[in-house]
């Protein structure tokens, strides 16, 4: 098109200058690119050292029930280590104990003991866990149940001693 | 001062290789969202020297980049 052609109506209307348009060049979008790696980098550097320096709740040594109180392959329901956190003890047999927090690792339903099955069950979403470890038998939750330290004192009482994810 | 003549071809290697870096940055943080909420302490370092390595690794392709 020469210089002294007419402007099309079009091009009246629809002014569309192709100069002043932005343009990216690879170098500055590659150099987004790192500059976001290198956030993702301090986030997760920055993730660590909090994972580093946090304290969780643990819970304080305390009386949860009398062992006599609980019978053979009988379940116990409590709260540990706080008020909102619900737990539940499993007297395996006369000697053994367990504990674990009911909260399911998948989305948090309540499990509860299946006998028959020897198992924990979150009626959610199936999740199944070995009554004795709290790992994961089956289902969507890829990780254990939390533990809860327990023993038994010598007035026959049950402790909890600490939680552990 | 010379200037030094990439192909083109070199460019786009570069991108590619960047973009991968930086959707394994992306795998790398949830990770280290995973690591937090176990806390799980070994998983969560190992998991920032990574992130820090791939960044690293990310800037240096940079250089490589014509402009």
């Amino acid at each position: 098109m020469t210089a002294d052609a007419p402007t099309p109506l079009w091009e009246r209307d629809f002014p569309y200058e192709a100069a002043a348009e932005e343009e990216v060049t690879r170098r500055e979008f590659t150099r987004y690119l790192v500059l976001g790696a290198g956030a993702m980098a301090a986030g997760n550097v920055g993730l660590a050292v909090w994972t580093q320096l946090r304290s969780i709740n643990t819970g304080e040594p305390r009386p949860i029930v009398a062992l006599a109180d609980v019978a053979v392959g009988g379940t116990y329901l409590f709260r540990y280590p706080a008020d909102d956190d619900p737990a539940v003890l499993l007297r395996v047999d006369e000697q053994e104990i367990v504990a674990f927090s009911q909260k399911c690792t998948h989305l948090g339903c309540v499990v509860y003991y299946e006998a028959e099955a020897r198992r924990w069950h979150c009626p959610c979403h199936e999740g199944n866990f070995k009554a004795t470890t709290g790992e994961v038998i089956s289902g969507p939750p890829t990780r254990r149940l939390g533990r809860i330290d327990v023993e038994v004192r010598d007035d026959g009482q049950v402790w909890a001693l600490g939680a552990r994810p | 001062m010379s200037i030094v003549r990439r192909p083109r071809g070199t460019s786009s290697a570069v991108i590619v290789y960047v973009i991968i870096l930086v959707s394994l940055q992306v795998f790398t943080v949830t990770v280290a969202v995973e690591a937090f909420l176990t806390d799980d302490e070994a998983i969560a370092w190992a998991t920032a020297g990574v992130s820090v390595a791939l960044a690293g690794m990310a800037a240096a392709f940079l250089r490589y980049l014509r402009r």
